[in-house]
């Protein structure tokens, strides 16, 4: 900033700050009449009559807000973090070119990136499927009209607003709490009143531990921890699951919350829903289709759009998962299990100040989003079905 | 159309103008500023700086780190910038408060930006990192006698190539606190004098019932937030204790050391002695010290994580500075002290200004009130009145300070380093891995950090 814009903003504040507001405005209508006349002088160009140009004109003129936006605070910067992708970039040094090291770094040298992509993948594979199925579930149950329907959508909606906020997050923290939290007290008083109960848990902690002790060792190659539950064998009585506490508990957690807070999934589907013909419900009933038959045939065909709709769009907000390793589980711990590659993205730029490097991770990650996306249109044709 | 245009962009400038002041009322000026100063806070020193600091109008800004909601923001707010605008009434103090969690990103951002806050609140290890960005501010020092009388180590803390860059502010210094009642419980009449011991003590005493700990030996500070799978700052205090360094005399990593290995290998066996597997549920997290809440023996960490020392169980708790390895002959405790300290950005437009408030906030009864807020220790030796004298556990910390601390400082590449130790301790500490596997990740990891950084070549 020129010294004297400095000098002003310190000596009259108020005046600094209506120079910027009146500057900005002339910039952005000096902008709106360069599109605008760029837009007519290529209308021009390709011969168009004078209303055509006059149209055009005016309608780049209005329009050009949201052009040059993006264009300055969009587009500039993306092309920027395409360039830092390929520089190393510490601040306060300018970036200096090194070609596709951060690249090939992240793809073959660096441990915590394939740990974070393993997490993020983990999340992806495990808890979207359950996430969609609790939707699912909960939106037939809304689906029968029940008495007080419209209160329960709301009350299934909620947790979608309060999430991911870090209030939400803490108490959580605390329903979580391996000791005396509230979840594992409910499993242990389920599990003294019905024993069979207390074997499921059992069985639950264990199939757990085990899957993710196997995918810790994928992560790091070393299959010790998975050795070690092996050898220890099926879970004492008593064994209940430790949540945030535990790293091979610390992703279930947080797919837990996922589930709780899947109210706009479940809104998707509930749309879907509504929109079967009921005739065509009724005509699956007459010809004796059973229930699970009418959802098996019938339901989730009609709603395989929604059901696209939700893998698609949860794919891609499970691989930016953040909220939940800065506050839930403190750094992406314990012992970077809930490491996601957003948060090593953040992570990386901000905390460790590696900017180039960051910018490349965020340009795999795009690329690793886009192939799933893809893979997922090009499967669609074989499930979707589109009335 | 031209015309029009024009009329235009004049009446929308205009409307910008109009709305611009219709804008929130800025900071008060100087000359708004009361002219007598509350009685609590003190005198800015009289002695003038080598570089004296402007007469025009100034606001600097100052981030905080270290405060207490309501009570020290309008400390610092409401007592100490009138009682400096008294004496300095063209200069105005504006308050960033952020946390630690977000501290990093935040310096960060102001370096990288290269503007932003004109005096920062940072770490005790932060030296290393920030040092060479940091204005020297040995000149305005010069004539003033209030800097002779900062600890020695303290100003280890905050001195970067010979020159002072800020000046240190709170002294947290960590030791052992043992519930003498709880530990009787369990046989024991003494405190731990060896790692041996320790670990012996640590499962002696913890208690585990339908797979939760519900009363527990020993946990360090840091363990809240690992689960009570280690923490880092702890692992260096036992390094140092075992006679140990961080670093080879030519910089590079000194984590595979025998005083490392030993020190990792005593926090597996502390845990194991505590978790006899991974099954286990730690103490549940409570609000106030864990120590008052008879679920926990012994305690490493400051007397912030401890019960208040007016609180009477203090005559059950024994304070000591830690303990021995007879197969370290180098071993003796540390209590590791944490200086947190003020600096001023190099960056920074108003480095005389900003060194000015320094000075006046670096003041003895500045420091006192200060440091009386969480109960640690000002810096200056000759503000240790009022809370300090009369507080036999801050007169039993201060004793084992002088004779066994060792600042938290000169810890190269902070937040790479914790990253790897919160990682790789906890690995250790669960069976994920063997303690070769551990040091050598450790030290491979850390030492390409190093190099990466340009601190080793």
């Amino acid at each position: 900033m020129p010294a004297f814009l400095a000098d002003l903003a310190e000596s009259n504040p108020r005046l600094f700050t209506s120079i910027w507001a009146a500057a900005t405005v002339v910039f952005i209508i000096l902008s709106s009449l360069a599109v605008g006349g760029a837009a007519r002088w290529l209308a021009r160009v390709r011969g168009k009559d004078r209303m055509y140009r006059h149209r055009t004109f005016w309608g780049y003129f209005f329009a050009s807000p949201w052009i040059v936006g993006y264009l300055l605070f969009v587009l500039g910067p993306t092309l920027a973090s395409l360039y830092w992708g390929f520089t190393r970039y510490k601040l306060p040094e300018p970036p200096q070119w090194v070609g596709l090291e951060n690249y090939i770094e992240l793809l073959t040298g660096d441990q915590k990136f394939r740990v974070s992509l393993l997490n993020s993948l983990y999340m992806t594979v495990l808890g979207l499927p359950l996430q969609m199925g609790a939707a699912l579930a909960v939106a037939l149950l809304l689906y029968q009209q029940l008495r007080g329907h419209h209160l329960f959508r709301i009350i299934y909606y909620l947790p979608v607003m309060l999430a991911t906020s870090s209030a939400m997050l803490i108490t959580w923290r605390l329903v979580l709490n391996p000791n005396n939290g509230i979840l594992n007290t409910i499993i242990r008083e389920i599990g003294e009143a019905i024993p069979p109960f207390e074997w499921l848990t059992r069985a639950g902690v264990y199939l757990v531990e085990l899957s993710s002790a196997a995918l810790m060792g994928l992560q790091r190659g070393d299959y010790t921890l998975l050795h070690r539950i092996v050898e220890r064998g099926f879970p004492t009585p008593g064994a209940i699951p430790l949540w945030h506490q535990d790293q091979l508990w610390s992703k279930p957690a947080l797919i837990l919350i996922g589930i709780w807070s899947s109210g706009a999934m479940m809104l998707i589907y509930l749309s879907a829903l509504l929109g079967i013909p009921r005739e065509i419900l009724e005509a699956a009933r007459v010809d004796g289709a059973s229930p699970w038959q009418q959802l098996r045939h019938v339901i989730l065909p009609l709603i395989s759009p929604a059901t696209f709709y939700n893998l698609v769009v949860g794919i891609i907000a499970t691989l930016q998962i953040f909220e939940q390793s800065y506050v839930l589980t403190e750094n992406g711990g314990p012992a970077e299990s809930t490491y996601f590659v957003a948060y090593y993205l953040w992570r990386s730029t901000f905390r460790f100040n590696k900017i180039g490097y960051g910018a490349a991770m965020s340009w795999l990650l795009l690329v690793i989003v886009l192939v799933l996306t893809l893979i997922q249109f090009r499967l669609s044709r074989r499930w979707v079905h589109y009335a | 159309m031209g015309k029009k245009l024009l009329i235009l962009v004049a009446v929308v400038s205009v409307l910008a103008l109009l709305l611009s002041a219709c804008a929130p009322k800025p900071t008060p000026q100087p000359t708004e500023v009361p002219t007598e100063a509350p009685t609590e806070a003190t005198e800015a020193p009289t002695e003038e700086a080598t570089e004296a600091p402007t007469e025009e109008a100034v606001t600097i800004q100052m981030m905080v780190v270290d405060y207490i909601p309501d009570r020290t923001d309008k400390w610092l707010e409401e007592e100490v910038v009138p009682a400096f605008q008294a004496e300095h009434p063209n200069i105005n103090v504006e308050f960033i408060y952020v946390n630690w969690g977000t501290l990093d990103e935040t310096v960060q951002g102001y370096f990288a930006a290269g503007q932003g806050a004109d005096i920062i609140n940072l770490g005790s290890e932060y030296i290393a990192e920030y040092g060479d960005r940091l204005a020297p501010l040995g000149e305005y020092f010069a004539d003033w006698d209030g800097f002779a009388q900062f600890l020695p180590s303290t100003l280890d803390t905050v001195t970067w190539e010979g020159e002072p860059r800020g000046i240190p502010w709170l002294t947290a210094p960590r030791a052992y606190m043992c519930r003498m009642d709880l530990l009787e419980n369990a046989g024991w009449d003494h405190v731990p004098a060896t790692f041996d011991e320790m670990v012996q003590m640590a499962g002696d005493v913890t208690v585990i019932e339908n797979g939760a700990i519900v009363l527990k030996g020993f946990q360090a500070t840091g363990e809240a937030a690992t689960g009570g799978r280690g923490d880092w700052q702890e692992f260096i205090s036992l390094i140092w204790t075992l006679g140990g360094t961080l670093y080879n005399e030519d910089g590079t990593p000194n984590f595979d050391s025998p005083e490392a290995r030993a020190a990792l290998q005593y926090m597996y066996d502390i845990h194991r002695a505590q978790f006899p597997d991974e099954t286990v549920a730690d103490l549940p997290e409570v609000t106030g010290a864990l120590l008052a809440s008879d679920m926990l023996a012994c305690y490493w960490g400051n007397l912030w994580g401890a019960p208040p020392t007016n609180d009477p169980i203090w005559e059950r708790i024994e304070l000591f500075p830690g303990f021995t390895h007879p197969d370290f002959p180098a071993s003796s405790p540390v209590v590791q002290v944490f200086n947190d300290w003020l600096a001023v950005p190099a960056y920074s437009e108003h480095v005389a200004e900003a060194a000015e408030f320094l000075k006046f906030l670096g003041s003895a009864e500045n420091l006192n009130t200060y440091n009386s807020h969480f109960g640690s220790f000002p810096p200056r030796q000759d503000a240790w009145f009022g809370f300090v004298e009369e507080d036999a556990v801050m007169q039993r910390m201060a004793e084992l300070m002088q004779e066994y601390g060792k600042g938290f400082a000169d810890i190269r590449e902070t937040a790479q380093l914790r990253d790897i130790l919160m990682t790789e301790i906890p690995l250790f500490l669960t069976d994920a891995q063997d303690l070769e596997t551990t040091i050598g990740n450790i030290q491979s990891q850390y030492t390409e950090v190093l190099e990466e950084a340009g601190r080793i070549p």
